[in-house]
């Protein structure tokens, strides 16, 4: 493994989110690794949303320092890259009143791509998702699980570094969270990191690579139990870093 | 009821036999009252979306004083604007009194509270994912705004009709500031009023009858449009 694969892509440190008279989160450290697949779980309320909504740039906190690339940021500076690297998807993703194509395009307009790269895109992650029959239908008119996945190939479509996933699953029937994880898995093989969110400990199929743990506005580095997880390569750096 | 028939034939005889004086004061109102409506809509769309989606000191009490100003006569938005507008009044320099542009004004004043209000209460109910959606995908906040408003067309759309309806009927402002000047800022209402006044009652019915059309085929529209919406939820 290369110096460059070692040192995380995005290095978040010392956040403090308070909401009112309450700390949610307190002094949250986190490295993100290109690639990395990581769970992080916690009880209702224990901040997951909230740190998610911060990663993505569209929460401010009352303190954090970020790291790209080696260069230390303030938030100020920070919030456009984190729009512009990472996708953030509600737990009910929202779908624009529109076509299901039209709402895959949607992203890829934003980055002035020509009409011939945007239809094949669209084609392209409609394949991904298997909902090649669903390109001309209303969103709105879509099943929850179908909902879910076009939010993700929507996501997909705009080839982001980082993909945060809100308990996608958590609503979903058992044929839709398969679906769900695959996809999933797929986006780890495509080297797109993602914080995938549950206040479960188990993740059904999905090949973690770190397991991180919310609790009371603090995080912490659990042991990965899903047996799956140990065909793939650990992710490296102290355990203990994460810590908040 | 005899006058009242034979007026309502002699209306609809002078609407349909293209009465050139009657159209023109149905072209000056409708002209006057879409000018309004563009210009004051899309600051009162801004404002009403501020409102909705950001937190600041005082929002609270900038929607109170617009819920209230709805409420506000036509005729006290006339005489404020009046006094303002007269060459003795600290706007006197603009010699807008009497003018179609005074007129404009007058009607802004009445719909802006009436299109933030409505407006607001539209955006406020739209769903927040949808504004973090845009976001997260890249898009500006200008762009992430245009998405909200697409979201909430028929909403907003309603919010028009409304604010459309209540400055083409009103007769209180457009009579102090317009002056009634035939042919120039002599519109719907003022023309009513006038001919009325005058015991003329065919053209004042024919006027009317152009109030309560365009109401029916709004209202028609609106339903029209709201029901897609509706289907498409």
């Amino acid at each position: 493994m290369s110096a460059d694969t070692l040192r995380p892509w995005l290095k978040m440190q010392d956040l403090t989110f308070l909401r009112g008279d309450r700390t949610i989160l307190k002094s949250v450290s986190l490295d993100i690794q290109p690639g990395e697949l990581t769970l992080l779980t916690g009880q209702n309320g224990s901040g997951k949303t909230t740190l998610l909504r911060i990663l993505a740039g569209l929460q401010k906190p009352q303190q954090v320092q970020f790291e790209f690339a080696g260069e230390q940021q303030k938030w100020r500076q920070s919030y456009r890259f984190l729009r512009d690297q990472i996708c953030y998807l509600h737990q009910q993703p929202y779908l624009f009143d529109g076509s299901v194509s039209e709402n895959i395009a949607y992203g890829l307009k934003r980055q002035r791509m020509g009409r011939q790269a945007i239809k094949a895109k669209v084609a392209e992650a409609l394949e991904q998702i298997s909902l090649e029959h669903l390109a001309q239908r209303n969103s709105r008119e879509l099943s929850g699980g179908e909902k879910q996945r076009v939010a993700i190939a929507r996501a997909w479509a705009l080839a982001p570094r980082l993909m945060l996933l809100d308990e996608p699953v958590s609503n979903l029937d058992k044929r839709s969270r398969h679906i769900c994880y695959d996809l999933i898995n797929q986006l780890q093989q495509q080297k797109i990191g993602v914080i995938y969110t549950s206040h479960e400990p188990q993740a059904g199929h999905l090949k973690i690579n770190r397991h991180l743990h919310l609790y009371e506005g603090e995080m912490t580095t659990k042991p990965l139990t899903n047996e799956k997880a140990a065909v793939v390569e650990l992710v490296k750096g102290n355990p203990n870093q994460s810590r908040g | 009821m005899e006058t009242l028939s034979a007026a309502s034939y002699q209306a609809l005889y002078l609407l349909f036999s293209g009465d050139s004086a009657l159209w023109t004061i149905i072209g000056i109102s409708f002209s006057v009252s879409v000018r309004a409506l563009i210009y004051a809509a899309p600051l009162a769309i801004l404002t009403a979306f501020l409102l909705a989606y950001f937190s600041f000191p005082g929002r609270r009490l900038l929607v109170s004083i617009f819920n209230t100003a709805l409420s506000i006569p036509a005729v006290v938005v006339g005489l404020t604007l009046y006094i303002m507008l007269s060459k003795a009044g600290p706007l006197g320099e603009w010699r807008l009194l009497f003018t179609q542009d005074a007129m404009i004004l007058g009607q802004i004043c009445l719909c802006f509270p009436l299109l933030v209000a409505m407006a607001h209460a539209t955006l406020q109910s739209t769903d927040r994912r949808a504004w973090e959606t845009a976001l997260t995908l890249g898009a500006s906040p200008v762009r992430a705004l245009l998405t909200i408003l697409h979201e909430a067309r028929f909403g907003l759309i309603g919010a028009l009709v409304a604010g459309f309806g209540r400055i083409i009927a009103e007769v209180g402002s457009s009579m102090m500031l317009g002056g009634n000047i035939l042919n120039y800022t002599r519109n719907i209402p003022t023309a009513i009023a006038l001919e009325t006044s005058k015991g003329s009652f065919a053209e004042g019915i024919a006027l009317g009858m152009v109030l309560l059309f365009m109401a029916l085929f709004l209202n028609i529209a609106l339903g029209q449009v709201q029901g897609k919406g509706a289907v498409s939820q």
